[in-house]
């Protein structure tokens, strides 16, 4: 694997966007290009002042870029004040951004398939697992959750091209693709595999609590190997304030582990739910 | 012009500028390497060491509120023998000034922490935490009245000939009787303010947002508390004062110099920026180069008081 030291930059916002008022896209150049383990998040600040104090975590969604000029960027949903100041913020001003931080999923097995799966906003860490594998030419099919049509990621972000994936969109209101919650439509999918097919299957996950903690129910039960990416507050991002810990098993103990250093993708074995 | 001279002595420990981080918010200081040497630190105080590992609290430990933040973290931290083993190597090998923040249950767990830092020749300074208020038992109890300050800080002073500095807590009426403890005590130098005790709730779940119920309120919120705190204890004692709480910038640091700290510590500031240490002291640099003032000395404990506003 790559190495890709964290490094703390500020970022020149070049866009950021609304799309259906739900979800927003901002992008902006950093001064090198990025290379990062998709999974793998950024601790990003930009509104003046002291309120909120925090920087807020935003999984990596795209990097690109030339030496000596890169670009980054982030989707979000407007859920509180910080990404509510976030999403007032306009090209030309800057952003405060740690990066990358985490572990990411483990995209590295041979000859596995992978399924994607994203609930709501996760599909911002499950994008560019998406995009990865499409040029690898690996085999992965995703499934995308949302409440209602307008929930879901627009079209034009989802990674296509000539990635041999296959995307089934899912909404609880039926608004469109299949009517029902995402973790039904996995199950479901499921069920149509050969047992020689499904031994070959990684399921990975990012997305409401619940969701993931149906998922590798689910996938535990069948013998699915399952990466969960799980989610906390955190002050720091990187592993010094031992405020965004989790309680996971360690053989039969448990421990609290950090989400931000120790995660946020962990193996959907280790969580305590 | 030539560099303004930054060193000052903190109880025993020359350090070559005054800008050290808080107790954990630093981690063990490695982590802080991506972002710059953390060499060119006064000193890294590292994170509340404990005899064994401790886990700490439950998941619930952090809470963002205005200006500020509350943490319940339980002093979670690998313990006195892993950092021996572990992690002094590393801060030895980076160069690094470094101190260690000590914490016990019971006076002879403190007794126990210190006595075994003492065997580690580069260890700048012991920290007794003396205040954290999110453990139930020690801590708080021996730093609220002035006779446990004094029964804690002998017991340590007796195990250790290492600079000793007393961390207060700001839980108190009258800092400057506290203060006064330690000093007598025997400790080389006092740091102050630890977090100040708060609480959250959510008023729809009608829960408490932190799993400890109450925790530690850090960051801009208590500057002015910590300004207070440190202004009074420096009046009241000789020995060195390192003034901690809500320090974000230069002027921030440099306001506590001038009422009396010697030394300051950096905390929350370094979560939104990493770099907040040495922003600090790059600062703090330019300006005593902008006010052509040669030495720290000549500017700390410089308060005006005449003709105050
Ligand atoms: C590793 C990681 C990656 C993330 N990636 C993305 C992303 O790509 N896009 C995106 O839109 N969001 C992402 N999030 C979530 C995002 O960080 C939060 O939505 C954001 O911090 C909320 O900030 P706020 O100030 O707007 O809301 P606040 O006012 O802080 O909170 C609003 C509500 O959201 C809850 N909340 C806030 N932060 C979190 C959190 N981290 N976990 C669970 N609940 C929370 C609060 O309890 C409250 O109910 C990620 C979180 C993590 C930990
Ligand atoms: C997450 C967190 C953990 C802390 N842990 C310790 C600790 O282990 N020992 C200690 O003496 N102080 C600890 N403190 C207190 C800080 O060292 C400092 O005294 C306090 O946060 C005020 O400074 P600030 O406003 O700059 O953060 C902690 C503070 C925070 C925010
Ligand atoms: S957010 Fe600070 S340790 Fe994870």
């Amino acid at each position: 694997m790559t190495y890709n030291p964290t490094r703390f930059v500020t970022g020149r916002i070049v866009r950021n966007e609304g799309r259906g008022e739900i979800f927003y896209r901002i992008e902006a150049t950093i001064p090198e290009p990025l290379r990062f383990v998709p999974g793998q998040f950024a601790m990003v600040s930009g509104w003046p002042g002291n309120d909120p104090l925090l920087p807020r975590p935003l999984a990596v969604f795209r990097s690109g870029g030339t030496r000596g000029k890169g670009k980054i960027e982030f989707v979000y949903k407007v859920v509180g004040r910080g990404t509510a100041l976030l999403s007032g913020l306009h090209p030309g001003e800057t952003l405060s951004i740690t990066l990358p931080l985490g572990r990411g999923f483990d995209l590295e097995q041979a000859g596995r398939t992978y399924w994607l799966v994203g609930g709501g906003v996760g599909f911002s860490s499950v994008f560019p697992a998406a995009a990865l594998l499409g040029r690898r030419r690996n085999g992965f099919e995703m499934f995308l959750g949302a409440r209602t049509r307008d929930h879901l990621p627009p079209k034009e972000w989802t990674p296509g091209g000539k990635a041999p994936g296959r995307t089934h969109f899912c909404t609880e209101d039926g608004t469109a693709g299949y009517h029902g919650r995402v973790t039904d439509a996995v199950l479901e999918r499921m069920r149509e595999l050969s047992p020689e097919a499904a031994s070959r299957l990684t399921i990975l996950a990012c997305g409401p609590k619940e969701m993931l903690k149906e998922i590798s129910t689910e996938t535990l039960k069948r013998g699915i190997p399952a990466q969960v990416a799980l989610e906390n507050h955190m002050a720091c991002g990187f592993g010094v304030c031992w405020g965004c810990v989790v309680t996971l098993w360690e053989g039969d103990r448990t421990a609290y582990r950090r989400v931000c250093r120790d995660g946020p993708v962990f193996d959907a074995r280790e969580v305590v739910w | 012009m030539v560099t303004p001279d930054l060193s000052v002595s903190l109880g025993g420990l020359k350090v070559k500028n005054p800008v050290l981080s808080a107790s954990g918010t630093f981690g063990y200081g490695l982590e802080y390497m991506p972002f710059y040497d953390i060499s060119r630190l006064g000193a890294v105080v590292v994170k509340g060491l404990s005899l064994a590992p401790t886990p700490g609290n439950p998941p619930g430990r952090i809470v963002e509120t205005a200006a500020g933040m509350l943490n319940a973290i339980g002093l979670q931290n690998i313990g006195v023998e892993r950092f021996v083993g572990d992690v002094v190597p590393r801060l030895e090998d980076v160069g690094a000034t470094f101190v260690a923040n000590i914490y016990g249950k019971t006076m002879e767990e403190y007794e126990a922490v210190a006595l075994r830092l003492s065997e580690v020749p580069s260890l700048g300074a012991i920290e007794v935490n003396a205040s954290c208020p999110n453990v139930r038992e020690g801590g708080m109890a021996f730093g609220a009245t002035p006779g446990g300050i004094a029964a804690l800080t002998g017991r340590v002073r007796r195990s250790t000939g290492k600079p000793l500095w007393v961390k207060l807590s700001p839980n108190v009426t009258d800092i400057a009787g506290i203060a006064r403890a330690a000093e007598g005590a025997g400790a080389d130098a006092v740091s102050l303010i630890n977090t100040i005790v708060g609480m959250a709730v959510d008023h729809r779940t009608r829960r408490p947002q932190l799993s400890n119920v109450t925790g530690g309120l850090s960051g801009p919120a208590i500057k002015p508390v910590a300004l207070r705190m440190t202004w009074e204890a420096a009046k009241a004692i000789k020995i060195p004062v390192i003034g901690i709480g809500g320090i974000q910038s230069a002027a921030d640091a440099l306001e506590f110099l001038l009422v009396g700290a010697s030394a300051v510590q950096v905390g929350t500031a370094n979560f939104r920026n990493p770099r907040a240490c040495v922003d600090i002291l790059e600062g703090m640099e330019a300006f005593f180069r902008e006010e052509r003032i040669a030495a720290l000395a000549d500017y700390r404990g410089g308060l005006r008081m005449e003709n105050s506003p």
